[in-house]
Protein backbone atom coordinates (compact mmCIF):
# COMPACT_ATOMS: atom_id res chain seq x y z
CA UNK A 1 0.00 0.00 0.00
CA UNK A 2 2.46 2.69 -1.26
CA UNK A 3 -0.38 5.72 -1.00
CA UNK A 4 0.11 9.14 -0.29
CA UNK A 5 -2.17 8.85 2.52
CA UNK A 6 -1.14 7.83 5.89
CA UNK A 7 -4.52 7.07 7.52
CA UNK A 8 -7.37 5.44 5.08
CA UNK A 9 -10.27 7.02 7.68
CA UNK A 10 -12.49 9.14 5.60
CA UNK A 11 -14.25 12.24 7.15
CA UNK A 12 -17.78 13.37 6.19
CA UNK A 13 -18.72 16.95 7.61
CA UNK A 14 -21.41 18.84 6.71
CA UNK A 15 -21.68 17.86 3.22
CA UNK A 16 -24.80 19.08 1.51
CA UNK A 17 -25.46 19.02 -2.28
CA UNK A 18 -28.80 21.07 -3.21
CA UNK A 19 -30.17 20.60 -6.66
CA UNK A 20 -32.79 23.05 -7.50
CA UNK A 21 -35.38 22.30 -5.42
CA UNK A 22 -33.83 19.43 -3.88
CA UNK A 23 -31.54 18.50 -0.81
CA UNK A 24 -30.14 15.50 -2.23
CA UNK A 25 -27.60 15.11 1.06
CA UNK A 26 -28.31 17.87 3.92
CA UNK A 27 -25.52 18.28 6.42
CA UNK A 28 -24.50 15.09 6.71
CA UNK A 29 -21.65 14.02 9.03
CA UNK A 30 -19.81 10.83 9.49
CA UNK A 31 -16.49 8.86 10.01
CA UNK A 32 -15.42 5.87 8.72
CA UNK A 33 -12.64 3.69 10.59
CA UNK A 34 -9.93 1.76 8.82
CA UNK A 35 -9.78 -2.18 9.16
CA UNK A 36 -13.69 -2.75 9.22
CA UNK A 37 -15.99 -2.92 6.96
CA UNK A 38 -18.62 0.07 6.86
CA UNK A 39 -22.30 -0.13 5.62
CA UNK A 40 -23.63 2.88 4.13
CA UNK A 41 -27.69 2.23 3.86
CA UNK A 42 -30.30 4.10 3.31
CA UNK A 43 -33.63 3.51 0.99
CA UNK A 44 -33.44 4.65 -2.62
CA UNK A 45 -32.98 8.67 -3.08
CA UNK A 46 -31.52 8.95 0.11
CA UNK A 47 -28.52 10.34 -0.80
CA UNK A 48 -26.14 7.68 -0.66
CA UNK A 49 -24.98 7.89 -4.24
CA UNK A 50 -24.54 11.88 -4.23
CA UNK A 51 -22.51 11.74 -1.14
CA UNK A 52 -20.32 8.86 -2.13
CA UNK A 53 -19.42 10.77 -5.10
CA UNK A 54 -18.48 14.12 -3.51
CA UNK A 55 -16.09 12.49 -1.80
CA UNK A 56 -14.43 11.14 -4.89
CA UNK A 57 -14.66 15.00 -6.64
CA UNK A 58 -17.35 13.16 -9.29
CA UNK A 59 -19.80 16.01 -7.91
CA UNK A 60 -19.18 19.27 -6.59
CA UNK A 61 -20.61 19.89 -2.93
CA UNK A 62 -22.77 22.85 -2.02
CA UNK A 63 -21.35 23.17 1.36
CA UNK A 64 -19.38 21.06 3.27
CA UNK A 65 -16.17 18.75 3.37
CA UNK A 66 -15.18 15.16 2.74
CA UNK A 67 -11.71 14.07 3.16
CA UNK A 68 -10.08 10.63 2.92
CA UNK A 69 -6.77 10.03 5.49
CA UNK A 70 -6.94 14.13 5.64
CA UNK A 71 -6.86 14.87 1.60
CA UNK A 72 -9.59 15.83 -0.35
CA UNK A 73 -9.67 13.24 -3.54
CA UNK A 74 -9.03 15.91 -5.81
CA UNK A 75 -5.70 16.69 -3.74
CA UNK A 76 -4.31 13.26 -4.17
CA UNK A 77 -1.82 13.14 -6.97
CA UNK A 78 -1.66 9.54 -7.20
CA UNK A 79 -5.29 8.70 -6.27
CA UNK A 80 -5.59 5.09 -7.81
CA UNK A 81 -3.10 4.14 -5.18
CA UNK A 82 -4.69 5.24 -2.07
CA UNK A 83 -8.36 5.01 -2.86
CA UNK A 84 -10.35 2.19 -5.29
CA UNK A 85 -13.97 2.38 -6.51
CA UNK A 86 -16.92 0.74 -8.01
CA UNK A 87 -19.38 3.42 -8.07
CA UNK A 88 -21.77 1.61 -11.28
CA UNK A 89 -21.39 -1.63 -12.80
CA UNK A 90 -21.67 -0.93 -16.32
CA UNK A 91 -18.81 1.58 -17.16
CA UNK A 92 -16.71 0.45 -19.70
CA UNK A 93 -16.94 0.96 -23.38
CA UNK A 94 -18.78 -1.96 -25.08
CA UNK A 95 -16.39 -2.67 -27.65
CA UNK A 96 -13.39 -2.98 -25.53
CA UNK A 97 -12.00 -5.92 -23.83
CA UNK A 98 -11.54 -6.34 -20.57
CA UNK A 99 -8.18 -6.45 -20.38
CA UNK A 100 -7.44 -3.45 -22.26
CA UNK A 101 -9.99 -1.79 -19.70
CA UNK A 102 -8.04 -2.46 -16.93
CA UNK A 103 -4.92 -1.30 -19.43
CA UNK A 104 -6.14 2.11 -20.24
CA UNK A 105 -7.03 2.80 -16.35
CA UNK A 106 -3.16 1.53 -15.84
CA UNK A 107 -1.54 3.94 -18.49
CA UNK A 108 -3.92 6.66 -16.72
CA UNK A 109 -2.56 6.10 -13.39
CA UNK A 110 0.56 5.72 -14.24
CA UNK A 111 0.75 1.95 -13.09
CA UNK A 112 2.19 -0.95 -14.84
CA UNK A 113 -0.04 -2.65 -17.85
CA UNK A 114 0.95 -6.57 -16.31
CA UNK A 115 -1.25 -5.23 -12.97
CA UNK A 116 -4.64 -5.53 -15.61
CA UNK A 117 -3.57 -9.51 -15.30
CA UNK A 118 -3.13 -9.66 -11.83
CA UNK A 119 -6.01 -8.02 -11.10
CA UNK A 120 -8.09 -10.12 -13.70
CA UNK A 121 -6.91 -13.29 -11.65
CA UNK A 122 -7.22 -11.96 -8.31
CA UNK A 123 -11.34 -11.68 -9.17
CA UNK A 124 -11.80 -14.70 -11.48
CA UNK A 125 -11.66 -13.04 -15.01
CA UNK A 126 -9.19 -14.58 -16.41
CA UNK A 127 -11.03 -16.44 -19.07
CA UNK A 128 -12.75 -13.51 -20.26
CA UNK A 129 -9.70 -11.06 -20.39
CA UNK A 130 -9.77 -10.96 -24.38
CA UNK A 131 -14.06 -10.69 -24.35
CA UNK A 132 -15.21 -7.48 -25.08
CA UNK A 133 -17.38 -5.73 -22.38
CA UNK A 134 -20.77 -5.77 -24.47
CA UNK A 135 -20.24 -10.21 -23.79
CA UNK A 136 -19.81 -9.82 -20.01
CA UNK A 137 -22.92 -10.63 -17.79
CA UNK A 138 -24.10 -8.14 -14.97
CA UNK A 139 -21.91 -10.24 -12.38
CA UNK A 140 -18.64 -10.11 -14.78
CA UNK A 141 -19.10 -6.48 -15.23
CA UNK A 142 -19.31 -5.93 -11.40
CA UNK A 143 -16.02 -8.50 -10.79
CA UNK A 144 -14.28 -6.38 -13.91
CA UNK A 145 -15.14 -2.80 -11.45
CA UNK A 146 -13.58 -4.18 -8.18
CA UNK A 147 -10.45 -5.56 -10.22
CA UNK A 148 -10.36 -1.67 -11.97
CA UNK A 149 -10.43 -0.34 -8.00
CA UNK A 150 -7.66 -2.97 -6.64
CA UNK A 151 -5.17 -2.34 -9.26
CA UNK A 152 -3.36 0.37 -7.37
CA UNK A 153 -3.43 -1.55 -4.37
CA UNK A 154 -5.85 1.34 -2.05
CA UNK A 155 -5.79 1.94 1.42
CA UNK A 156 -9.46 2.66 0.69
CA UNK A 157 -12.04 1.07 -1.01
CA UNK A 158 -15.20 2.39 -2.17
CA UNK A 159 -18.39 0.57 -3.64
CA UNK A 160 -21.46 1.55 -4.81
CA UNK A 161 -23.98 -1.02 -4.57
CA UNK A 162 -21.34 -4.08 -5.21
CA UNK A 163 -23.95 -6.32 -5.03
CA UNK A 164 -26.36 -5.48 -7.34
CA UNK A 165 -26.32 -8.47 -9.88
CA UNK A 166 -24.50 -11.09 -8.47
CA UNK A 167 -25.72 -14.12 -7.61
CA UNK A 168 -25.37 -15.59 -4.52
CA UNK A 169 -21.80 -17.60 -5.05
CA UNK A 170 -20.97 -13.94 -6.51
CA UNK A 171 -22.25 -12.38 -3.29
CA UNK A 172 -20.70 -14.64 -1.39
CA UNK A 173 -17.27 -14.34 -2.97
CA UNK A 174 -17.51 -10.21 -2.89
CA UNK A 175 -17.99 -10.74 0.99
CA UNK A 176 -15.04 -12.83 1.34
CA UNK A 177 -13.05 -10.47 -0.26
CA UNK A 178 -13.84 -7.18 1.53
CA UNK A 179 -13.71 -9.19 4.73
CA UNK A 180 -9.98 -9.95 3.89
CA UNK A 181 -8.91 -6.78 2.78
CA UNK A 182 -10.57 -5.20 5.84
CA UNK A 183 -8.50 -7.62 7.81
CA UNK A 184 -5.61 -5.89 6.22
CA UNK A 185 -6.32 -2.61 7.73
CA UNK A 186 -7.72 -0.93 5.00
CA UNK A 187 -11.14 1.10 4.84
CA UNK A 188 -13.85 -0.49 2.87
CA UNK A 189 -17.04 1.84 2.75
CA UNK A 190 -20.10 -0.17 0.86
CA UNK A 191 -23.62 1.69 0.37
CA UNK A 192 -26.55 -0.79 -0.40
CA UNK A 193 -29.85 -1.10 0.59
CA UNK A 194 -29.80 -4.50 0.74
CA UNK A 195 -30.03 -5.01 4.41
CA UNK A 196 -29.57 -8.87 4.59
CA UNK A 197 -26.80 -8.65 3.11
CA UNK A 198 -24.88 -5.73 5.60
CA UNK A 199 -25.94 -7.59 8.47
CA UNK A 200 -23.61 -10.25 6.74
CA UNK A 201 -20.71 -8.12 5.67
CA UNK A 202 -20.41 -5.20 8.04
CA UNK A 203 -18.80 -4.43 10.84
CA UNK A 204 -20.25 -0.44 11.50
CA UNK A 205 -23.39 0.91 9.98
CA UNK A 206 -24.05 4.26 8.50
CA UNK A 207 -28.05 5.32 8.34
CA UNK A 208 -28.96 7.84 6.18
CA UNK A 209 -32.36 9.00 4.73
CA UNK A 210 -33.70 11.62 2.98
CA UNK A 211 -30.15 13.26 2.81
CA UNK A 212 -29.17 13.05 6.46
CA UNK A 213 -28.03 11.03 9.28
CA UNK A 214 -29.73 8.63 10.67
CA UNK A 215 -27.52 6.37 13.10
CA UNK A 216 -24.03 5.68 12.91
CA UNK A 217 -22.38 3.01 15.03
CA UNK A 218 -21.21 -0.46 15.43
CA UNK A 219 -23.59 -3.23 13.49
CA UNK A 220 -24.34 -4.50 17.20
CA UNK A 221 -24.63 -1.18 19.19
CA UNK A 222 -26.99 0.49 15.97
CA UNK A 223 -29.24 -2.68 16.05
CA UNK A 224 -29.05 -3.26 19.91
CA UNK A 225 -29.58 0.05 21.09
CA UNK A 226 -32.64 1.63 18.37
CA UNK A 227 -35.48 -0.64 17.63
CA UNK A 228 -37.59 -3.22 20.47
CA UNK A 229 -34.76 -4.94 22.71
CA UNK A 230 -34.80 -8.30 24.23
CA UNK A 231 -37.96 -9.97 23.19
CA UNK A 232 -37.77 -13.37 23.68
CA UNK A 233 -39.79 -15.99 22.88
CA UNK A 234 -40.95 -19.40 25.33
CA UNK A 235 -43.10 -22.19 24.81
CA UNK A 236 -44.07 -24.12 27.22
CA UNK A 237 -47.42 -26.61 28.10
CA UNK A 238 -48.16 -24.16 30.86
CA UNK A 239 -47.96 -20.61 29.84
CA UNK A 240 -50.58 -19.23 32.46
CA UNK A 241 -48.07 -20.25 35.25
CA UNK A 242 -45.20 -18.87 33.56
CA UNK A 243 -46.93 -15.57 32.73
CA UNK A 244 -47.90 -15.48 36.64
CA UNK A 245 -44.33 -16.15 37.78
CA UNK A 246 -42.98 -13.53 35.23
CA UNK A 247 -44.58 -10.39 37.19
CA UNK A 248 -43.19 -6.94 35.80
CA UNK A 249 -42.65 -8.13 32.33
CA UNK A 250 -44.85 -7.98 29.37
CA UNK A 251 -45.95 -10.82 27.76
CA UNK A 252 -47.99 -11.10 24.63
CA UNK A 253 -49.57 -14.52 23.46
CA UNK A 254 -48.72 -15.82 20.32
CA UNK A 255 -51.58 -17.63 17.58
CA UNK A 256 -49.35 -20.62 17.39
CA UNK A 257 -49.63 -20.66 21.39
CA UNK A 258 -45.73 -19.49 21.61
CA UNK A 259 -45.36 -16.05 24.61
CA UNK A 260 -43.22 -13.17 23.64
CA UNK A 261 -41.60 -11.88 26.53
CA UNK A 262 -40.35 -8.34 26.47
CA UNK A 263 -38.11 -6.96 29.40
CA UNK A 264 -35.97 -9.66 31.19
CA UNK A 265 -33.83 -11.10 28.95
CA UNK A 266 -33.47 -15.16 28.12
CA UNK A 267 -31.58 -15.86 31.39
CA UNK A 268 -33.60 -14.71 33.35
CA UNK A 269 -37.08 -16.24 31.48
CA UNK A 270 -35.34 -19.05 31.84
CA UNK A 271 -34.44 -18.70 35.70
CA UNK A 272 -38.19 -17.54 36.55
CA UNK A 273 -39.11 -20.78 34.76
CA UNK A 274 -37.14 -23.08 36.71
CA UNK A 275 -38.02 -21.64 40.43
CA UNK A 276 -41.88 -21.92 39.21
CA UNK A 277 -40.95 -25.48 38.16
CA UNK A 278 -42.27 -24.97 34.72
CA UNK A 279 -40.61 -26.89 31.79
CA UNK A 280 -39.88 -24.82 28.73
CA UNK A 281 -39.88 -26.69 25.55
CA UNK A 282 -38.31 -23.29 23.39
CA UNK A 283 -36.48 -19.84 24.63
CA UNK A 284 -35.43 -17.67 22.11
CA UNK A 285 -34.02 -14.59 21.77
CA UNK A 286 -35.89 -12.62 18.97
CA UNK A 287 -33.09 -9.86 18.07
CA UNK A 288 -34.63 -7.11 15.46
CA UNK A 289 -32.90 -7.40 12.18
CA UNK A 290 -31.41 -5.31 10.37
CA UNK A 291 -34.26 -4.90 8.21
CA UNK A 292 -37.36 -4.01 11.38
CA UNK A 293 -34.50 -1.31 12.77
CA UNK A 294 -33.94 0.21 9.15
CA UNK A 295 -37.54 0.38 8.71
CA UNK A 296 -38.16 1.90 11.92
CA UNK A 297 -35.42 4.55 12.24
CA UNK A 298 -36.32 5.92 7.99
CA UNK A 299 -40.38 5.69 8.88
CA UNK A 300 -41.56 9.13 8.14
CA UNK A 301 -38.90 10.42 6.54
CA UNK A 302 -39.80 11.00 2.87
CA UNK A 303 -37.70 8.47 0.62
CA UNK A 304 -38.40 9.95 -2.56
CA UNK A 305 -38.08 13.18 -3.70
CA UNK B 1 2.02 11.99 -21.06
CA UNK B 2 0.73 9.30 -19.54
CA UNK B 3 -2.88 10.51 -19.92
CA UNK B 4 -1.93 10.82 -23.44
CA UNK B 5 -0.43 7.46 -23.89
CA UNK B 6 -4.21 5.96 -21.95
CA UNK B 7 -6.40 8.33 -24.20
CA UNK B 8 -4.67 6.95 -27.53
CA UNK B 9 -5.22 3.53 -25.86
CA UNK B 10 -8.20 4.25 -25.45
CA UNK B 11 -8.64 5.42 -29.73
CA UNK B 12 -6.15 2.24 -30.49
CA UNK B 13 -8.51 -0.55 -28.30
CA UNK B 14 -11.86 0.10 -30.37
CA UNK B 15 -12.76 -0.63 -33.63
CA UNK B 16 -13.00 3.26 -34.48
CA UNK B 17 -9.96 3.92 -35.63
CA UNK B 18 -9.33 1.63 -38.28
CA UNK B 19 -12.93 2.41 -39.21
CA UNK B 20 -12.02 6.08 -39.70
CA UNK B 21 -8.69 5.10 -41.64
CA UNK B 22 -10.71 3.26 -43.97
CA UNK B 23 -13.67 6.00 -44.66
CA UNK B 24 -10.83 8.17 -45.00
CA UNK B 25 -8.77 6.01 -47.87
CA UNK B 26 -12.26 5.76 -49.85
CA UNK B 27 -13.30 9.47 -50.00
CA UNK B 28 -9.61 10.64 -50.29
CA UNK B 29 -10.31 8.80 -53.50
CA UNK B 30 -13.21 10.11 -54.16
CA UNK B 31 -12.11 13.31 -53.41
CA UNK B 32 -8.62 12.85 -55.54
CA UNK B 33 -10.43 11.82 -58.67
CA UNK B 34 -12.52 14.90 -58.49
CA UNK B 35 -9.76 16.87 -58.25
CA UNK B 36 -7.94 15.45 -60.59
CA UNK B 37 -11.25 15.90 -63.52
CA UNK B 38 -11.37 19.87 -62.21
CA UNK B 39 -7.03 19.94 -62.48
CA UNK B 40 -7.75 18.30 -65.62
CA UNK B 41 -9.92 21.05 -66.44
CA UNK B 42 -7.83 23.62 -65.46
CA UNK B 43 -4.86 22.76 -67.72
CA UNK B 44 -6.56 21.91 -70.82
CA UNK B 45 -8.90 25.16 -70.57
CA UNK B 46 -11.59 25.66 -73.43
CA UNK B 47 -10.25 28.14 -75.71
CA UNK B 48 -14.14 30.38 -75.50
CA UNK B 49 -16.89 30.94 -73.34
CA UNK B 50 -15.25 31.94 -70.12
CA UNK B 51 -15.25 35.09 -68.60
CA UNK B 52 -12.08 36.69 -67.96
CA UNK B 53 -12.25 36.80 -64.14
CA UNK B 54 -12.90 32.98 -64.38
CA UNK B 55 -9.75 32.68 -66.74
CA UNK B 56 -7.62 34.80 -64.19
CA UNK B 57 -8.61 32.24 -61.58
CA UNK B 58 -7.44 29.34 -63.81
CA UNK B 59 -4.10 31.06 -65.01
CA UNK B 60 -3.84 31.40 -61.21
CA UNK B 61 -4.27 27.76 -60.47
CA UNK B 62 -2.76 26.00 -63.44
CA UNK B 63 0.62 27.42 -61.84
CA UNK B 64 2.48 24.58 -61.04
CA UNK B 65 3.44 25.48 -57.53
CA UNK B 66 -0.71 26.14 -57.01
CA UNK B 67 -1.70 22.79 -59.10
CA UNK B 68 0.57 20.49 -56.95
CA UNK B 69 -0.67 22.65 -54.04
CA UNK B 70 -3.97 21.83 -54.74
CA UNK B 71 -3.53 18.36 -55.78
CA UNK B 72 -0.69 17.07 -52.83
CA UNK B 73 -3.69 18.52 -50.54
CA UNK B 74 -6.71 16.37 -51.83
CA UNK B 75 -8.86 14.42 -49.57
CA UNK B 76 -8.60 17.40 -46.74
CA UNK B 77 -12.68 17.64 -46.55
CA UNK B 78 -13.02 14.74 -45.51
CA UNK B 79 -10.02 13.86 -43.95
CA UNK B 80 -10.72 16.80 -41.28
CA UNK B 81 -13.90 15.28 -40.80
CA UNK B 82 -13.26 12.09 -39.49
CA UNK B 83 -10.42 13.72 -37.09
CA UNK B 84 -13.73 15.97 -36.10
CA UNK B 85 -15.56 13.45 -35.58
CA UNK B 86 -12.67 11.34 -33.61
CA UNK B 87 -12.34 14.16 -31.81
CA UNK B 88 -15.72 14.62 -30.61
CA UNK B 89 -16.09 10.89 -29.57
CA UNK B 90 -13.46 10.54 -27.49
CA UNK B 91 -15.31 12.96 -24.78
CA UNK B 92 -19.02 11.75 -25.95
CA UNK B 93 -17.85 8.02 -25.27
CA UNK B 94 -16.93 8.69 -21.82
CA UNK B 95 -20.50 9.72 -21.40
CA UNK B 96 -22.41 7.39 -23.59
CA UNK B 97 -20.36 4.07 -22.24
CA UNK B 98 -20.05 5.89 -18.59
CA UNK B 99 -16.81 5.72 -18.24
CA UNK B 100 -16.36 9.28 -17.29
CA UNK B 101 -16.26 7.69 -14.03
CA UNK B 102 -13.27 5.65 -14.39
CA UNK B 103 -11.52 8.53 -16.16
CA UNK B 104 -11.83 11.35 -13.45
CA UNK B 105 -11.23 8.79 -10.96
CA UNK B 106 -7.57 7.94 -12.17
CA UNK B 107 -7.44 11.50 -13.00
CA UNK B 108 -9.19 13.75 -10.87
CA UNK B 109 -8.10 17.13 -12.93
CA UNK B 110 -9.88 17.35 -15.45
CA UNK B 111 -8.54 19.71 -17.52
CA UNK B 112 -5.89 17.76 -18.14
CA UNK B 113 -7.85 14.84 -19.35
CA UNK B 114 -9.13 17.16 -21.58
CA UNK B 115 -6.12 18.10 -23.05
CA UNK B 116 -4.62 14.95 -23.54
CA UNK B 117 -8.07 14.30 -25.01
CA UNK B 118 -7.24 16.92 -27.53
CA UNK B 119 -3.36 15.89 -27.80
CA UNK B 120 -4.22 12.08 -28.63
CA UNK B 121 -7.02 13.09 -31.30
CA UNK B 122 -4.43 15.18 -32.70
CA UNK B 123 -1.60 12.03 -33.01
CA UNK B 124 -4.78 10.37 -34.84
CA UNK B 125 -5.95 13.52 -36.94
CA UNK B 126 -1.66 13.73 -37.64
CA UNK B 127 -1.61 9.73 -38.82
CA UNK B 128 -4.75 10.31 -41.15
CA UNK B 129 -2.77 13.59 -42.26
CA UNK B 130 0.17 11.24 -43.47
CA UNK B 131 -2.06 8.53 -45.15
CA UNK B 132 -3.81 11.37 -47.13
CA UNK B 133 -0.68 13.10 -47.83
CA UNK B 134 1.59 10.40 -48.80
CA UNK B 135 -1.26 8.94 -50.72
CA UNK B 136 -1.87 12.37 -52.68
CA UNK B 137 1.74 12.96 -53.68
CA UNK B 138 1.97 9.85 -55.61
CA UNK B 139 -1.31 10.35 -56.60
CA UNK B 140 -0.19 14.08 -57.89
CA UNK B 141 3.34 12.50 -59.65
CA UNK B 142 1.46 10.25 -61.66
CA UNK B 143 -1.31 12.36 -62.49
CA UNK B 144 0.93 15.49 -63.29
CA UNK B 145 3.17 13.18 -65.42
CA UNK B 146 0.27 12.16 -67.33
CA UNK B 147 -1.00 15.46 -68.18
CA UNK B 148 2.58 16.29 -69.19
CA UNK B 149 2.52 19.89 -66.88
CA UNK B 150 5.45 20.68 -64.22
CA UNK B 151 5.32 19.16 -60.79
CA UNK B 152 6.14 21.87 -58.15
CA UNK B 153 6.57 19.42 -54.98
CA UNK B 154 9.94 21.23 -53.93
CA UNK B 155 8.13 24.58 -54.55
CA UNK B 156 8.29 26.35 -50.86
CA UNK B 157 4.65 27.12 -51.38
CA UNK B 158 3.71 23.70 -51.35
CA UNK B 159 5.82 22.41 -49.15
CA UNK B 160 3.97 25.32 -46.95
CA UNK B 161 0.59 23.57 -47.75
CA UNK B 162 1.48 20.42 -46.68
CA UNK B 163 2.26 21.47 -43.69
CA UNK B 164 -0.35 24.27 -43.13
CA UNK B 165 -2.72 20.99 -43.89
CA UNK B 166 -0.94 19.00 -41.09
CA UNK B 167 -1.66 22.16 -38.72
CA UNK B 168 -5.75 21.89 -39.88
CA UNK B 169 -5.40 17.79 -38.79
CA UNK B 170 -4.10 18.95 -35.61
CA UNK B 171 -6.78 21.96 -35.17
CA UNK B 172 -9.93 19.95 -36.35
CA UNK B 173 -9.21 17.29 -33.43
CA UNK B 174 -9.06 20.26 -30.78
CA UNK B 175 -12.55 21.62 -32.40
CA UNK B 176 -14.04 18.12 -32.06
CA UNK B 177 -13.44 17.90 -28.19
CA UNK B 178 -14.47 21.00 -27.65
CA UNK B 179 -17.86 19.97 -29.96
CA UNK B 180 -17.95 16.87 -27.73
CA UNK B 181 -17.70 18.50 -24.51
CA UNK B 182 -20.65 21.49 -25.32
CA UNK B 183 -22.95 18.44 -26.89
CA UNK B 184 -22.61 15.42 -24.56
CA UNK B 185 -24.77 13.10 -26.44
CA UNK B 186 -23.18 11.17 -28.15
CA UNK B 187 -25.84 10.75 -31.30
CA UNK B 188 -26.26 14.36 -30.73
CA UNK B 189 -22.90 16.06 -31.43
CA UNK B 190 -22.16 13.81 -34.21
CA UNK B 191 -24.99 14.21 -36.18
CA UNK B 192 -24.95 17.86 -35.69
CA UNK B 193 -21.00 18.14 -36.35
CA UNK B 194 -22.03 16.08 -39.63
CA UNK B 195 -24.93 18.47 -40.55
CA UNK B 196 -23.22 21.37 -39.64
CA UNK B 197 -19.57 20.50 -41.50
CA UNK B 198 -21.38 18.72 -44.84
CA UNK B 199 -24.55 20.69 -45.25
CA UNK B 200 -23.93 24.09 -43.06
CA UNK B 201 -20.62 24.73 -45.40
CA UNK B 202 -22.23 24.15 -48.80
CA UNK B 203 -25.24 26.38 -47.07
CA UNK B 204 -22.93 28.79 -45.92
CA UNK B 205 -21.39 29.23 -49.52
CA UNK B 206 -24.80 29.39 -51.41
CA UNK B 207 -26.36 32.11 -48.73
CA UNK B 208 -23.11 34.49 -48.78
CA UNK B 209 -23.18 34.23 -52.43
CA UNK B 210 -26.91 35.05 -52.16
CA UNK B 211 -26.65 37.89 -50.53
CA UNK B 212 -23.56 39.03 -52.08
CA UNK B 213 -25.92 39.22 -55.40
CA UNK B 214 -28.49 41.04 -53.62
CA UNK B 215 -26.49 43.46 -51.85
CA UNK B 216 -23.21 43.75 -54.04
CA UNK B 217 -21.25 44.54 -51.16
CA UNK B 218 -17.53 43.01 -51.22
CA UNK B 219 -17.44 42.50 -47.79
CA UNK B 220 -20.15 39.83 -47.52
CA UNK B 221 -18.63 37.33 -50.27
CA UNK B 222 -15.18 37.58 -47.14
CA UNK B 223 -18.06 36.07 -44.25
CA UNK B 224 -17.93 32.66 -45.65
CA UNK B 225 -13.86 32.61 -44.18
CA UNK B 226 -15.43 32.52 -41.12
CA UNK B 227 -16.72 29.19 -41.52
CA UNK B 228 -14.34 26.64 -39.98
CA UNK B 229 -14.59 24.23 -43.09
CA UNK B 230 -13.88 26.81 -45.49
CA UNK B 231 -10.91 28.14 -43.83
CA UNK B 232 -9.31 25.53 -43.69
CA UNK B 233 -9.78 24.74 -47.32
CA UNK B 234 -7.79 28.53 -47.78
CA UNK B 235 -5.18 27.90 -45.55
CA UNK B 236 -3.78 25.03 -47.63
CA UNK B 237 -4.42 27.29 -50.90
CA UNK B 238 -0.32 27.57 -51.13
CA UNK B 239 -0.82 30.48 -53.16
CA UNK B 240 -3.02 33.98 -53.25
CA UNK B 241 -5.69 33.51 -55.49
CA UNK B 242 -7.53 36.33 -56.61
CA UNK B 243 -10.88 37.85 -54.74
CA UNK B 244 -9.38 35.32 -51.53
CA UNK B 245 -7.95 36.72 -48.53
CA UNK B 246 -4.45 35.34 -47.71
CA UNK B 247 -3.82 32.04 -46.84
CA UNK B 248 -3.09 32.84 -42.76
CA UNK B 249 -6.52 34.27 -42.94
CA UNK B 250 -7.68 30.60 -42.73
CA UNK B 251 -5.07 29.93 -39.93
CA UNK B 252 -6.26 32.71 -37.70
CA UNK B 253 -9.65 31.17 -38.54
CA UNK B 254 -9.30 27.78 -37.57
CA UNK B 255 -7.02 28.68 -34.08
CA UNK B 256 -10.28 31.17 -33.02
CA UNK B 257 -12.49 28.46 -33.53
CA UNK B 258 -10.55 25.62 -32.02
CA UNK B 259 -9.60 27.70 -28.92
CA UNK B 260 -13.27 29.25 -28.22
CA UNK B 261 -14.54 25.58 -27.81
CA UNK B 262 -11.37 24.35 -26.38
CA UNK B 263 -11.76 26.93 -23.57
CA UNK B 264 -15.43 26.80 -23.03
CA UNK B 265 -15.17 23.02 -23.48
CA UNK B 266 -12.50 22.77 -20.74
CA UNK B 267 -14.25 25.48 -18.36
CA UNK B 268 -17.85 23.15 -18.56
CA UNK B 269 -15.71 20.09 -17.84
CA UNK B 270 -14.13 21.29 -15.11
CA UNK B 271 -17.48 22.39 -13.12
CA UNK B 272 -19.71 19.90 -14.41
CA UNK B 273 -21.25 17.27 -11.95
CA UNK B 274 -20.48 13.53 -13.37
CA UNK B 275 -23.32 11.22 -12.05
Amino acid sequence: MGSEITTGEIVVSGLTKHYKEVKAVDGLSFTVKPGRVTGFLGPNGAGKTTTLRMLLNLVTPTAGTATIGGRRYADLTEPMTSVGAILEASSAHRGRTGRNHLRVICAAAGLPASLADEVLELVGLTPAATRKFKGYSLGMRQRLGIAAALLGNPQVLILDEPANGLDPEGIRWMRDLLQKLAGEGRTILVSSHLLSEMELLADDIIIIAAGRLVAQGALGDVVGNIGDVGQVRVRTPKPDELIAALEGATVTRETDGALLVTGPNAAAVGETALRAGVALHELVTERPDLEQVFLELTAGKEAIR
Amino acid sequence: MRLVRSEFLKIRTTNVWWLFVLGTFGLWAVSFFFNALQAHFVLNPPDEGIDPDQAATFAAMAKPAAMTAFLATSGQFFGLMFVLLLGILTVTNEFYHQTATTTFLATPHRTAVIVAKTAAASVFGVLLWALTTALSIAGTVIFLNIEGAEIALGDSAVIRSILLNLLAFGLWALIGVGFGVLIRSQIGATVTALVIYLVGTIAVSIIVQLLFLWLKQDWIQQIQWGMPSIASGLLVSGVDLPNQPHYWVGGLVLLAWAAVTGIIGTMITRTRDIS
